[in-house]
């Protein structure tokens, strides 16, 4: 016994075989020249037509869509042109019927699906983040340990580049699901800075030196108006809290620190130049059992 | 090719230099310097849209002024001062580009609305005429503002919004805009502008914005929608 009656099998003969590879129901069928001619032109109409749409979608709606948005919506129509016409076509050039094409679609997709799991969460969050838009190309954000500017929003990740200049990529599904700061989703800013003053400054002059710089710096927005009061006392000095509103596309308040370097200089100078001082951290020590200096020091000191 | 203009404040110059043409101006002791190649063929210095200093950060003037009581259904004009910036603009055949942007007026940003849904103005101050004001018209145009109040409320109006899309400015022995205010609702009001130019500025400046290319989305006006106080 041989191991095709074991498993009681029986090979088709050679006449069996051409038939099936010839016969209506195969699943290749016969592939003529007008068949691939249909396919390729297929592809190629719903390229150009693609690139045509493309095209003016981008001229009518640039001013309405911001540029990722319009990346992603002329690529999804491009994609849908080109299943269309691959859908249309190939059945003819394969002889398939739309059922087996799509029973054979569905079986990609899930083996795709099973396989890749993490690519299509990060194409999901990605869809969402494009309809949620919480940022845009050229925001400043904040998201876990990462700040920087938003290069690119891709299908499946976000590309960020921080004040250092460094790149960092960073998956769909890991930004979608953690807390992102904006700091361009509103058109203002409020900026609160502490400067300390000594005891014995006077704590309405300071005030007005600083309500003067901000009044008459440029980029501190009229209003909401900018505020400054005493907000702490502490054992140092008197703390003034400075509260600001700046333009948020301006480029000074992309980042907290280029901010920081453009105010506060100008309001140390102007209270050092005015007689106050931002005073040194000090304590007075008084000892229990005060330690008498021998008289030749004390001799000296006078 | 020369040309030179110079006043206390402000000094404009074109001299030739290498084959080339040097343009220099000095604003109150800012300076700017640049050369230019020697394809154009007119230079033209006169007041734009006050919305581009310091930098392109918003499109949208606003005038703060005394408040104005109006009953429904009055209408009154009042005149506003305004900032002038003047531009230079290089005409090349059918093209005219921007060059330069200078003014002698500080330069103050507000918002009007909520930082979430409202928008960054060039603030302005000014006091309330019923007349045309004596201005220096290197500082300060004229706005006429026919205010119309539609709604159902006397309404006090003491800011106006405008965007520099709809703007048409025009100078002459001034430099001047004519304005309408119509107020809707007790928040909401639209301001638009006109473009018939008054007897004493027959010119029509030149829209800075049109030359940079962008494209203009709202000649309709602006619905200042937080309110006119």
């Amino acid at each position: 016994m041989n191991i095709l009656d074991f498993f009681n099998l029986t090979l088709p003969s050679t006449t069996d075989i051409e038939s099936t590879v010839t016969s209506d129901n195969n699943f290749f069928g016969t592939i003529s020249p007008r068949d691939v001619f249909i396919f390729f032109v297929g592809i190629i109409v719903a390229y150009i037509l693609g690139l045509v749409i493309s095209h003016h979608i981008r001229v009518r709606m640039s001013h309405r869509l911001k540029k990722d948005q319009l990346d992603i919506l002329t690529g999804i129509i491009r994609a849908v042109l080109m299943i269309i016409a691959i859908g249309i076509s190939l059945p003819g050039l394969l002889d398939l019927s739309i059922t087996i094409l799509l029973l054979g679609l569905v079986a990609i997709i899930t083996i795709i699906g099973l396989s890749s799991q993490k690519v299509i969460s990060n194409m999901i969050a990605g869809l969402a983040l494009l309809y949620e838009s919480p940022f845009a190309t050229g925001d400043f954000i904040s998201t876990g340990a990462v700040s920087g500017t938003v290069v690119s929003i891709r299908l499946f990740s976000v590309r960020i580049r921080t004040t250092d200049g460094i790149y960092i990529h960073i998956p769909n599904d890991q930004i979608y699901s953690t807390t992102v700061s904006n700091n361009h989703a509103n058109v203002a800013r409020r900026f609160v800075y502490t400067v300390g003053i000594r005891y014995q400054d006077d704590v309405k002059k300071a005030e007005e030196i600083i309500e003067k710089i901000l009044d008459n710096y440029t980029f501190v927005l009229k209003n909401p108006a900018p505020a400054v009061f005493v907000s702490d006392i502490t054992p140092d000095s008197v703390v003034l809290m400075i509260r600001a509103w700046f333009p948020s596309n301006w480029k000074l308040t992309q980042d907290d620190i280029s901010l920081s370097t453009a105010i506060l200089p100008r309001i140390k100078d102007a209270l050092e130049a005015a007689g106050i001082e931002i005073p040194y951290a000090q304590r007075v020590v008084w000892f229990a059992n005060q330690p008498t200096l021998p008289a030749d020091i004390v001799s000296k000191q006078q | 090719m020369g040309f030179s203009y110079a006043d206390p404040d402000i000094r404009i110059q074109l001299t030739d230099k290498a084959g080339l043409v040097k343009y220099e101006r000095d604003c109150a002791g800012k300076k700017e310097s640049r050369y230019l190649s020697r394809t154009f063929s007119a230079i033209h210095i006169h007041p734009v849209e006050p919305v581009n200093l310091p930098e392109a950060l918003t499109h949208f003037l606003e005038i703060s002024f005394p408040s104005l009581l109006i009953s429904p259904g009055a209408e009154q004009t009042i005149y506003l001062k305004f900032p002038v910036e003047i531009g230079v603009f290089l005409e090349s055949g059918d093209k005219t580009d921007p060059l330069d942007v200078f003014s002698l007026v500080p330069v103050k940003f507000s918002l009007y609305g909520s930082p979430s849904s409202g928008v960054i103005t060039r603030w302005y101050q000014s006091d309330l005429y019923t007349d045309i004001p004596l201005i220096d018209l290197r500082r300060e145009g004229v706005m006429s503002l026919l205010i119309k109040n539609s709604g159902s409320e006397t309404m006090t109006v003491s800011r106006a919004v405008f965007d520099s899309g709809s703007m048409c400015l025009f100078y002459g022995d001034r430099v001047a805009m004519t304005a309408t205010m119509e107020i809707l609702s007790p928040l909401i009001a639209h301001t638009t502008f006109s473009d018939i130019a008054p007897e004493d500025c027959p010119n029509r400046a030149i829209d800075l914005y049109l030359t940079r290319g962008f494209s203009i989305t709202n000649r309709k006006g602006y619905f200042m929608e937080a309110g006119t106080i």
